[in-house]
C-alpha cells in the first residue's frame, strides 16, 4: 500500500540500539549470545589457571584414557576424562577452543580487510578496475573454500618445508582461511557501495567539494558496514569449521597443538576402541559454538535486511 | 434518491505493530450511487488506498479490517467467504492500480491475461473470449489490438500498459471500478489521455467509479462527489462543485488554497497549511486536524467531530466554514 | 535597467548515453542504442535570476541539472560559470534533490550534515562559530537548534527538505540547483517549502535553476522558463510571457494538459499520441509525431531556433496560431498516432 506511512522508530538507526531492541524480542538469538559468551569465557578463563595439557607438564601417561566422571574408574581431577596422553579434556578443550576462536576471528579479519578494501575500490571506482577485481573473484569462487585453503597450505609447505613451528602453521591456516573468504565480503561491500555511491547525499557532498577519500570514509563506509558485520558473524562459524576440518585432515594446526580440530582428530583414533569421550566432547563444543554463532548471524541478517524488517 | 450501489459503513482498519493496535481507518462511511464517480482525495497516509483495498479485502497484514459493513448492490461483501470474494474481485468490481507494471504479469502475454480474466468471470468459450479481448483492447485505444494480444507488458509504454490494465479491470463488465491513483505514475500528457478514456468508458457502460487520488485537479475534472480524507477519517463529503466553491471543512479549504493553480495570473499567493499530517498512531485527541487548524477550539481538541449533513455537504467539523472560495 | 552579469552560460551542451548492449544483441549486430539525453541546449542564467526548466519524464531536465552541477560531464558543448563575487573562480554550487529520504546521510546528525559545506569550504572557523551558524540556518528554515542533535530518521519529508535547504544555504552558494524539490511532498507541505524558497530567493538574491514537471509550481518560482522535450530545449521565455503567449505547440499543449481545479469547465486536453522513447526520437522535429500542426517539412528537418520580439526562443519551422488548437476529441485517432 503506497499510502501507509509506518511510524519511524524514534531512536537513530545505530548498531547498538537496534541490537538490544532485537535481543529483547528474540529469545533464540539471546540464548545463542549467552552460549557464545559462556564458551568464550571458558576459553579465556580456564587457560589462565590450568596448565597447558599440550606441554609436557600437562600430560600424565598414568591417567591416559580416564573416562568422564560418571563412569567407573573416573578420576575427579578429570571430570570430562582424559585422552591417550593423559591430557585433561576439560582444560585441553579450553585451549583448543581458544585457538579455534582466535584462528576464526583473525581469518575473518583478514578476509574482511582484503575483501572489504577490494570491494570498496571495485564499487566506488567501477569500470575496468571493477571488472578486473570481480572477474578474479569469480575465478576464485570456482574453487571450494576448503580446497583453496588446502592449496595455499600446500604451497606454503612447498616453500617452507614440512617442518614448521606451531606458530607458523597457525599463521598459514589463518591466512588461507581468510583468503578463501574474501570474495563474499568484496561482493557484499561492492554492491552496497554501488547503491550508496548514487544516493543523493553522496552527490550533495560531491557538489559541496568533498574529496573521494572523504566521501568514502565519512559517508559510504558507515552506511555499508552493517551487512558486512552480519556476514562476518556467520563467517566466524564457517571459519572455525574450516579450521577444524583442515586440522582434522592433518593439514592445519599440527596435532601437537590444541585446537578443536586436532582434538577431534586425535580422539577419532580411539572411537572404535570405546574411548568415545576424547572426540565427542570437542565435537559437541564445536557444534554448540558454531550453531550459536550462526543463529546469531542469521538474526542479525534479518535485522539488517530492510525488506524483511518492513514485513515484521 | 436511488439506492446506493456501494455502501461502506463504519469501516475501521487497524495496523498491528508489536504490542499495539494503530487505527489506519477510523469509522469511515460513504456510499456510491449507480453511475456515480466518487473521488477520494487526501495526502499520503490519509487512508485512501487502504479504503480501496479494504472494500474487496485486499489488505495485507499487519493491516486488518476490524469492523465495518460493506454492501454492494444489497449484498454484504464483508461477510463473504474468500472464495466468493475472489469472484467479486475482477468480476463485479474492477481494480486499476497506480503502477501498471506491477498489476500486469510480466511473463504472460497481454492476450492471455485478458482472456483468462474474461473466462474466469464470464463463462465464455475460448474464441468468444478472444474476440471480446480484442474488442476491449480496441475500446481502450490500443492500436492493432490483434497484434497487441501477443505482446508482453514490457513491450508497451507506460500509458499503453495502463490502458491494458483498464481493459483488464473492465472486461468482465463490473458494476464498480476502483481506480487507485490511476494516473499518478504517468506523465502529464499521457495522464489526460487515461482520464479521458476512463471518463468515456464510464459514460458508455454506466459503471460506478471510486477514484482515489491526491490530485485535486483530477478530482475537479472527474468526480461527481468527493470524499476528503484526513488521517484515516472522512473530513468532508460534498458534490464536486460545492467542494471547490464552498468547502466546509477547514482542511478542504486549506488543501485547495495550498495547491498551486495555473488559472490565476500575476503574483500567486500560496497558502500552506502549517505543520504536517500526523503519522499513524500519532493522532491527537479530538479532531485529527486540530493542531493545524486556524479555527480549532477546545471542543476540537477533546471530541472527535461526527460527520454531519448540512445542505449538500457532510463534514466532520464543529466550526465549519461559511464563506465561498472565489474560483 | 542594467543587465545583470551572466553567471552560467550553457553553449550547445549535449549528453549522450551509450546504451549497454547485451552480448546477444552485439552478436546479432543490432543498432547501437545511443540516447541523446540532452541535445544541443544553450541557456544563459544571469545573476539573481531563477530559471525554471519544465518537461515530462525523459526530456533531459534532470540530466541537465546534473550536468550543471558537475556530477556528470557533457559529451559535447561547454558549461561556463562566472563568479560575480570572486571573478575568475567558479562560483560555489549547491543542489537540492527530489528525494528528501536519500539526500541526507542516515548516520549523520542534522547539525553535522548542515555543517559539512561550512567545514569543506572553511566558511567559519572554530567549533562554536560553526555551531552558531548551523543554529542560525536551522532557524532560517523554520526548525529549532535542538533539531540539530537529531538524526534524519526522526523527521518527515517536508522537514528533511528544510534541512536540505539549510545545508545548501550553509555553503553560501552563488548558484543553487533545485531538482524537483517538492515533487515528493504532499500539497500542503509543498506550499510551505515553496514559500520558504521564495522568501530565500528574495532575501538572499539567489541565482538558481529550478527543475520540475509541475507547471503551476514553476510559474510561482521562476523568472524565466525553459521547456524541454526529448532532450531539446523547445522554448524559452519570461515566465508570464510563456504562460500567456506560448509560441511552441508543445508548450501550449502542456499547459492545457494538466487538469486544473476549474469545476465549471471539465474538459480534458490530452496531447495526442504517446511520449516517444528518448532512445528513438522522431526524425526532424522531435515533436512532429504529436504535433497537430505537423507538415512534411517537420518530419524531414530539425526546426531552427527562432527568436521572439520579447527575447524568448522557440524551435519550430512555423509560427502556428496557437489560439486555434485543433481539438483531438477522437480518442481512437489520437491513439493511432502512437
Amino acid at each position: 500500500m503506497s499510502n501507509v506511512t509506518l511510524p519511524s522508530a524514534a531512536a537513530p538507526r545505530t548498531f547498538r540500539s537496534s541490537f538490544f531492541r532485537a535481543m529483547r524480542n528474540a529469545p533464540g538469538p539471546t540464548f545463542s549470545a549467552l552460549v557464545i559468551l559462556a564458551l568464550a569465557l571458558y576459553a579465556v578463563i580456564v587457560p589462565m589457571f590450568a596448565v597447558n595439557p599440550f606441554e609436557l607438564s600437562g600430560m600424565s601417561v598414568l591417567d591416559a584414557f580416564t573416562p568422564p566422571f560418571w563412569m567407573a574408574d573416573a578420576n575427579p581431577d578429570f571430570p570430562l576424562g582424559a585422552d591417550d596422553q593423559g591430557r585433561n579434556l576439560l582444560t585441553a578443550m579450553a585451549y583448543g577452543l581458544r585457538t579455534s576462536i582466535i584462528v576464526g576471528m583473525l581469518s575473518v579479519l583478514i578476509g574482511l580487510v582484503v575483501g572489504g578494501t577490494l570491494g570498496l575500490v571495485a564499487g566506488f571506482v567501477g569500470g575496468r578496475i571493477d571488472a578486473l577485481i570481480m572477474r578474479f573473484a569469480d575465478v576464485q569462487l570456482a574453487y571450494p573454500a576448503l580446497l583453496l585453503a588446502m592449496i595455499i597450505d600446500g604451497a606454503s609447505r612447498a616453500v617452507l618445508g614440512n617442518e614448521r613451528s606451531a606458530g607458523t602453521a597457525i599463521t598459514i591456516v589463518v591466512v588461507s582461511i581468510g583468503i578463501a573468504f574474501w570474495v563474499q565480503y568484496a561482493r557484499t561491500i561492492r554492491s552496497s557501495v554501488m547503491i550508496e555511491r548514487d544516493q543523493d547525499y553522496v552527490s550533495a557532498a560531491r557538489i559541496t567539494g568533498r574529496s573521494n577519500i572523504g566521501i568514502i570514509f565519512l559517508h559510504i563506509l558507515p552506511n555499508v558496514m552493517a551487512p558486512v558485520l552480519v556476514i562476518a558473524t556467520i563467517n566466524l562459524g564457517i571459519a572455525i569449521i574450516t579450521e577444524a576440518t583442515l586440522s582434522f585432515l592433518g593439514i592445519g594446526i599440527p596435532i601437537t597443538s590444541p585446537s578443536l580440530g586436532t582434538l577431534i582428530r586425535n580422539g577419532n583414533n580411539f572411537l572404535q576402541s570405546g574411548e568415545w569421550w576424547i572426540s565427542i566432547w570437542p565435537c559437541l563444543i564445536l557444534v554448540f559454538f558454531v550453531v550459536a554463532v550462526n543463529v546469531l548471524g542469521d538474526h542479525l541478517r534479518d535485522i539488517y535486511n530492510p525488506r524483511l524488517r518492513l514485513r515484521s | 434518491m436511488s439506492m446506493p450501489l456501494l455502501e461502506v459503513k463504519d469501516l475501521t482498519v487497524t495496523l498491528s505493530r508489536q504490542d499495539r493496535q494503530i487505527m489506519a481507518l477510523d469509522n469511515v462511511s460513504f456510499s456510491i450511487k449507480p453511475g456515480e464517480v466518487l473521488g477520494i482525495v487526501g495526502e499520503s497516509g490519509a487512508g485512501k488506498s487502504i479504503t480501496g483495498a479494504a472494500i474487496i479485502n485486499l489488505l495485507v497484514p499487519p493491516l486488518r479490517r476490524t469492523s465495518g459493513i460493506i454492501t454492494l448492490a444489497g449484498e454484504r461483501l464483508d461477510t463473504l467467504s474468500p472464495r466468493a470474494l475472489r469472484s467479486v474481485r475482477g468480476g463485479r468490481i474492477g481494480f486499476v492500480f497506480q503502477d501498471p507494471m506491477t498489476s500486469l504479469n510480466p511473463v504472460i502475454t497481454i492476450g492471455r491475461q485478458l482472456i483468462d480474466t474474461i473466462r474466469t468471470h464470464l463463462r465464455l468459450g475460448r474464441d468468444q473470449a478472444r474476440r471480446k479481448a480484442i474488442d476491449w483492447l480496441d475500446r481502450v485505444g490500443l492500436p492493432n489490438p490483434d497484434l497487441t494480444l501477443d505482446r508482453y507488458p514490457h513491450q508497451l509504454s507506460g500509458g499503453m500498459r495502463q490502458r491494458v490494465v483498464i481493459a483488464l479491470a473492465l472486461c468482465a463488465d463490473p458494476v464498480l471500478l476502483i481506480a487507485d491513483e490511476p494516473t499518478t505514475a504517468l506523465d502529464v500528457s499521457v495522464q489526460a489521455h487515461i482520464l479521458q478514456l476512463l471518463r468515456d468508458l464510464h459514460r458508455e457502460s454506466g459503471t460506478s467509479m471510486l477514484l482515489i487520488t491526491h490530485d485535486l485537479g483530477v478530482i475537479a475534472k472527474m468526480a461527481d462527489t468527493v470524499a476528503v480524507f484526513y488521517a484515516g477519517r472522512v473530513a468532508e463529503i460534498s458534490p464536486v462543485k460545492e467542494l471547490f466553491t464552498r468547502p466546509r471543512h477547514p482542511y478542504t479549504e486549506g488543501l485547495i488554497r495550498a495547491t498551486p493553480a495555473l488559472t490565476a495570473a500575476g503574483e500567486i499567493q500560496l497558502n500552506p497549511i502549517a505543520g504536517a499530517m500526523p503519522g499513524l498512531g500519532a493522532l491527537p485527541n479530538g479532531c485529527g486536524f486540530n493542531p493545524r487548524c486556524p479555527k480549532a477550539q477546545d471542543d476540537c481538541r477533546t471530541i472527535v467531530p461526527p460527520l454531519t449533513q448540512q445542505d449538500l455537504s457532510a463534514f466532520a467539523c464543529f466550526h465549519p466554514l461559511e464563506r465561498s472560495l472565489v474560483q | 535597467m542594467k543587465k545583470a552579469p551572466d553567471i552560467l552560460v550553457l553553449d550547445e551542451v549535449s549528453k549522450v548515453y551509450h546504451g549497454q548492449q547485451g552480448m546477444l544483441e552485439r552478436l546479432r549486430g543490432g543498432p547501437s542504442s545511443d540516447t541523446r539525453a540532452v541535445s544541443n541546449v544553450s541557456l544563459v542564467i544571469r545573476h539573481g535570476e531563477t530559471v525554471g526548466l519544465v518537461g515530462e519524464s525523459g526530456c533531459g531536465k534532470s540530466t541537465l541539472a546534473r550536468l550543471v552541477s558537475g556530477l556528470i560531464k557533457p559529451t559535447s558543448g561547454s558549461i561556463n560559470f562566472r563568479s560575480v563575487a570572486l571573478p575568475g573562480h567558479p562560483p560555489r554550487l549547491q543542489m537540492i534533490f527530489q528525494d528528501p529520504f536519500s539526500s541526507l546521510n542516515g548516520r549523520w546528525k542534522i547539525a553535522d550534515a548542515i555543517a559539512e559545506p561550512i567545514v569543506v569550504h572553511k566558511l567559519r572557523k572554530g567549533r562554536a562559530a560553526i555551531r552558531a551558524r548551523v543554529d542560525e540556518l536551522l532557524n532560517l528554515v523554520g526548525l529549532s537548534s535542538a533539531d540539530g542533535e537529531k538524526y534524519p530518521q526522526e523527521f518527515s519529508g517536508g522537514q528533511r527538505q528544510r534541512i536540505c535547504i539549510a545545508r545548501a544555504l550553509a555553503g553560501e552558494p552563488e548558484f543553487l540547483i533545485l531538482d524537483e524539490p517538492t515533487s515528493a511532498l504532499d500539497v500542503s507541505v509543498q506550499a510551505q517549502i515553496l514559500n520558504l524558497l521564495r522568501d530565500l530567493q528574495k532575501n538572499l538574491n539567489l541565482t538558481s535553476l529550478f527543475i520540475t514537471h509541475n507547471l503551476p509550481v514553476v510559474r510561482i518560482m521562476a523568472d524565466r522558463i525553459g521547456v524541454m522535450y526529448l532532450g531539446e530545449l523547445v522554448e524559452e521565455a519570461a515566465c508570464e510571457e510563456l504562460f500567456v503567449n506560448p509560441r511552441h505547440p508543445y508548450t501550449r499543449m502542456l499547459i492545457d494538459a494538466a487538469p486544473n481545479m476549474d469545476v465549471d469547465d471539465r474538459s480534458l486536453h490530452p496531447i495526442m499520441g504517446e511520449l516517444p522513447s528518448p532512445a528513438s526520437p522522431p526524425q526532424g522535429c522531435r515533436f512532429s509525431s504529436r504535433c497537430p500542426f505537423v507538415k512534411n517539412l517537420c518530419r524531414a528537418e530539425a526546426p531552427p531556433k527562432r527568436r521572439t520580439e520579447k527575447g524568448g526562443m522557440f524551435r519550430c519551422h512555423f509560427e502556428p496560431d496557437l489560439t486555434q488548437m485543433p481539438s483531438i476529441a477522437d480518442k481512437k485517432g489520437a491513439a493511432q498516432h502512437a
